[in-house]
């Protein structure tokens, strides 16, 4: 009987082509409007990285104003002193422990031929590699040593080693950067975390880094820092002033295994805090926190206040173009009331004709959903070229919301068709079928 | 068999109750052609209605085939409708949409015929009322007569016990009206039962038996003006 | 009286499709008012002027990585080159570029320590050329002298004593007057006193976002610093020429640098604005397909309500209706559903409007623009009926006397 409803349901729609396109339309683009705003708010607030999301935890100390509190003390600052950084390094106290900050530099490549190069960077310690997963080409990260010993090593990103060294493996060579020389002991593959989880302070979507130094070099002046600098309180003059000052400018991240791991690193952070006082310092009530990946992006509002309004406007937007078809099918079913009369006379029960006329439905709903699949492809090209680098790979359909506008768009039919469907099988024969 | 005892049926409206049948008894036996006359308003479609399981009744007992038809269900009436009546309107009412084909074969798809056995029926239904070259036609590409008898190629698709027709010549003309009649004739010869309601007189007298509605009562009209068919 | 009564009655007798039509005029009213709203706020904030030339400036990043270089020398030498350069009218070095979206901003406070208010505000180190090469409009005191411009080391804390600000900050800092800015002493870094010796009428902050994005002071610093914008404004409509022959001269005269980001000011304020004109385009598409969809859906029902009515239609016309007659009775369904609709979509578009305001720290709407919304979807719906009506206003009276 079903492939009886479909070659129907067929028929019907080929023959009211005009109100079936319409109908198929505004689903489409419901769907379509529908599917671009949930791929971006998707994409926005997906898990970079699954398997370890829980065990990565972001740290925030309130060593801010007391008389000014950080974020109306709503949140503790969102990043760290270098001062409490390095003493959280040197206490070893988690699984793993990453301290970073953004850096950049002018690399003068060894090939005469090759212009200097201005680069991005970051300086951080040997656990960022281990710790966010970071796949290797040729070599691999620095060794704990490395960064005890302040060496002068670097990693880099493959498009810098493919514009320096040709893609070959470069590691055991040495670079200048910013008239010191590195040496390079990794080449780390196409690495694009989305959301750039690890450093949401310079921007959640921007591109990972060209190279990768150790934090010690900042300290040591070899490399440049550059991003989000706050300070409440003046720092005296001179760089060395500056390490000591209560500006935050660095970033910490540690890895812990399990729940018991975490009570016991807030613990520490605590007496931490509390040693802290002692000098000073951490005049404002305890808040120290520990946000893991989801958790960070979330207190940091990575998703943007416009795409959410915009998915709120695109659902409003799903729901007249519903009511639409609602109104439509209704017209459609209703103008078919002699024949839905004459096929209840032919000995059609009201559950077959429910069936064949919800088939129906749902056949103009597929049809939208593959419109607005389309739709919903060329609003992403549209979204990405409008926005541009903001929106940058946040913009592309996989096969998750493939499947989900399909079935969005199943279940928005069928749901479109109940009332319709409901009235047409409550249609009197008797009455259709006379003749005047 | 078909068998009506003190069938009533009231039309409830806001503020009017309307007497459509009154205490309705009658009885069609096996292989009768049955003309049903009367005035506009009678109540002669009204009970075309309720035998062919259109439309239900108020009260009284309606018998068909032995069944009680006032204890079957939307899908038990769907059902007897399928497998039991053929239906002939006085429009036709072919399905605009679909060709002669598919038209005929709607009440097959719902008795679950497999493939082969509906397009035997289908050939075959259409080749009885003259119309098999023609089985991918629109029905508006045909003329009324012909549209009528693709109809009854419909009704008779199913092998129904009872044909209810409802004026099936009011649209045609007479020489269309008359190939329509002596073809129900036909059909009533190889056992079909046949029930017509019709208003015009000379075509009533063709049946073997004829009933009169009057106000929603039935009458037996005397059996001495039934004439023989030709 | 126009049939009212009568097309009401028989609008309830088939309530659905008109609850539908009304319904979705009411929901395309409350997006379309709110999306309006939200467009004009956006345009607003888009006009806003940066207080600079922008059609005549542009900028660079000059980055040094040579290691024994003099700052202040080469300096010297790369702005007396550019300002003798023909074609260009001033050139400066800068911090920070407004409308950019990275910068730097100080507090300033009435009086000395610690626990006073400040007002924070984008700072810019210029020298006593900034005025003159950003184009900005000096409207009360004076700008800096030769001998006001201090070098600035690297990580250095100390403030020079005099600054400029924008009218908007001295507003800010005298509700008052603002003009009574002038002569004042504040103070930066919680204790360093600085005197406020001019006025420019406006110059932006670096964040478009940001509450305060008037408030600017100028700093008479020059930076020893490795990397810093060169800031240079070119005679009208010589720009887009002089970029490529500065960026040249500038390389080819010290090699232990690198020249990068040439960026115009006019880019740099579209880029800054990208996601506000994308989402202003994105809203406006949604405005009008959706006003489109709506329409569509008045048109289809109608064209549905007028074949089932056809011979009723033809029966009116056979009892000496008019074409006219008939083209209104659906003018007036139309409206009757309408006003339904409208009415429902101003308390729709305010009740969207009261959430986006929670939720998106948006400002609520205006009253004209709810009134907007409804003239605009009754002509609207007006337009949209006006196919099917006239379809319906050409059916013959005949019609009515034919069976089927």
């Amino acid at each position: 009987m079903f492939n009886y409803y479909l070659k129907i349901a067929w028929i019907s729609i080929l023959r009211h082509w005009g109100l079936s396109l319409l109908m198929i339309c505004a689903i489409g683009l419901g769907i379509g409007a529908a599917m671009t705003t949930i791929t971006v708010n998707y994409l926005m607030s997906a898990d970079p990285i699954p398997h370890k999301s829980k065990q990565l935890y972001y740290v925030q100390l309130d060593s801010w104003d007391v008389n000014d509190p950080f974020d109306e003390g709503l949140n503790p600052p969102d990043q760290l002193t270098f001062t409490d950084t390095t003493n959280l390094l040197n206490a070893q106290k988690a699984f793993r422990q990453n301290a970073q900050a953004q850096a950049n530099g002018v690399i003068e490549p060894n090939d005469p031929e090759l212009l200097p190069m201005s680069v991005s960077g970051r300086a951080n310690t040997a656990d960022f590699f281990t710790m966010f997963d970071v796949p290797f080409i040729y070599g691999s990260g620095w060794t704990h040593q490395a960064d005890v010993n302040k060496e002068q090593v670097i990693v880099l990103n493959k498009v810098t080693n493919d514009k320096l060294f040709g893609g070959e493996d470069s590691v055991g060579q040495t670079i200048k950067l910013d008239g010191n020389v590195f040496k390079i002991v990794g080449v780390i593959d196409q690495w694009q975390p989305k959301p750039r989880f690890y450093d949401i302070t310079t921007g959640a979507f921007n591109d990972s880094e060209d190279i990768f130094v150790p934090f010690s070099m900042i300290a040591e002046q070899k490399i440049g820092r550059s991003g989000n600098t706050n300070c409440w309180k003046p720092s005296g003059d001179g760089f060395s002033a500056f390490l000591v000052s209560e500006c935050i400018w660095t970033q910490f991240w540690v890895e812990l295994k399990t729940q018991q791991d975490k009570e016991e690193y807030l613990t520490f952070l605590n007496a931490y805090v509390e040693e802290q006082k002692a000098y000073g310092r951490f005049l404002r009530p305890m808040d120290n926190r520990l946000s893991n990946v989801m958790q960070w992006l979330e207190n940091q509002e990575v998703v943007a206040d416009d795409a959410k309004m915009m998915m709120a406007m695109s659902f409003m937007f799903l729901i007249v173009c519903l009511l639409n078809t609602v109104g439509l099918l209704l017209a459609k079913f209703l103008g078919k009331a002699p024949e839905i009369g004459l096929r209840q006379a032919l000995g059609a029960s009201r559950a077959t004709l429910f069936s064949q006329y919800i088939i129906e439905s749902a056949c103009i709903g597929l049809a939208g959903g593959l419109l607005g699949l389309v739709l919903a492809y060329l609003g992403l090209i549209g979204v990405e070229s409008l926005y541009g680098d903001y929106m940058q790979g946040l913009a592309t359909l996989d096969s998750t919301m493939m499947i989900l506008a399909l079935v969005l768009a199943l279940i928005s039919s069928i749901v479109s068709g109940i009332y319709p469907t409901w009235r047409a099988c409550n249609i009197q024969p008797a009455q259709q079928l006379k003749s005047q | 068999m078909l068998v009506m005892k003190n069938v009533n049926k009231i039309f409830q409206t806001a503020d009017i109750q309307t007497h459509a049948l009154r205490d309705f008894s009658l009885t069609v036996n096996e292989g009768d052609f049955l003309s049903v006359t009367g005035p506009s308003g009678s109540g002669k479609t009204t009970f075309l209605n309720i035998a062919g399981l259109l439309e239900t009744y108020t009260n009284g007992d309606f018998l068909l085939d032995g069944e009680d038809v006032g204890k079957l269900n939307d899908k038990g009436r769907s059902r007897m409708r399928n497998e039991k009546i053929g239906f002939i309107f006085q429009g036709f009412n072919l399905i605009p949409d679909l060709n002669l084909y598919d038209n005929v074969d709607v009440p097959l798809r719902y008795r679950g015929f497999n493939a082969k056995e509906r397009k035997r029926r289908i050939i075959e239904n259409l080749d009885r009322v003259g119309l098999a070259s023609r089985l991918k036609h629109l029905p508006s590409q045909l003329s009324g007569g012909q549209q009528q008898r693709v109809a009854i190629a419909r009704a008779l698709a199913t092998d129904p016990r009872f044909l209810l027709a409802d004026e099936p010549t009011g649209n045609l003309d007479s020489e269309m009206a008359q190939g329509v009649m002596s073809l129900l004739e036909e059909i009533n010869q190889q056992g079909t039962t046949i029930i017509m309601v019709t208003h015009d007189a000379t075509l009533a007298k063709r049946a073997r038996r004829q009933v009169q509605v009057k106000d929603g009562r039935v009458s037996e009209l005397d059996l001495v003006n039934h004439r023989a068919i030709a | 009286m126009l049939e009212t009564g009568l097309i009401f009655r028989a609008l309830m007798r088939n309530k659905m499709g008109a609850i539908l039509i009304a319904l979705q005029i009411a929901l395309t009213m409350a997006i379309m008012v709110n999306a309006i709203f939200m467009i004009q706020d956006r345009q607003q904030q888009m006009k806003r002027p940066s207080g600079i030339d922008e059609n005549n400036t542009f900028y660079l990043t000059n980055t040094v990585f040579a290691q024994d270089h003099n700052f202040q020398a080469e300096l010297q030498t790369d702005l007396n080159t550019l300002r003798k350069t023909p074609g260009i009218v001033d050139a400066i070095q800068i911090n920070a570029i407004p409308l950019s979206g990275g910068g730097w901003s100080m507090s300033l406070q009435h009086e000395p320590g610690e626990d006073k208010d400040a007002i924070g505000s984008a700072l810019y180190m210029v020298d006593e050329h900034g005025i003159n090469t950003m184009g900005l409009n000096l409207i009360a005191g004076e700008n800096f002298s030769q001998e006001d411009i201090q070098w600035r080391g690297q990580g250095q804390s100390t403030w020079p004593p005099k600054t400029i600000i924008t009218k908007a900050f001295a507003a800010q800092l005298f509700p008052d007057d603002w003009q009574t800015a002038i002569g004042k002493t504040f103070y930066i870094s919680q204790t360093q006193p600085m005197q406020i010796i001019g006025i420019v009428e406006a110059l932006q902050a670096p964040w478009n976002g940001w509450d305060g994005v008037e408030r600017s002071m100028l700093v008479p610093f020059q930076m020893e610093s490795s990397s810093s914008y060169y800031f240079i404004r070119t005679e009208p409509g010589k720009r887009d020429k002089m970029m490529p022959i500065i960026e040249k001269v500038l390389a080819e005269s010290n090699k232990g640098r690198i020249i990068r980001r040439i960026t115009t000011v006019e880019d740099t304020r579209k880029r800054s604005y990208r996601q506000h004109n994308a989402t202003n385009k994105i809203l406006t598409t949604v405005v009008a397909t959706l006003t489109l969809i709506t329409s569509f859906g008045i048109v289809g029902l109608a064209i549905f309500s007028i074949n089932r009515r056809t011979k009723q239609i033809g029966t009116r016309r056979a009892l000496g209706a008019t074409r006219w007659q008939i083209m209104r009775y659906f003018m007036v369904e139309n409206f009757l559903i309408s006003t339904v609709g409208v009415f429902i979509g101003s308390i729709g578009a305010i009740g969207l409007n009261m959430w986006l305001v929670s939720t998106f720290n948006l400002t609520p709407i205006s009253f004209e623009l709810i009134l907007f919304g409804i003239v605009a979807l009754l002509i609207v719906g007006q337009l949209a009926v006006l196919y099917p009506a006239r379809k319906a206003a050409l059916i013959a009276p005949a019609t009515a006397t034919r069976t089927i």
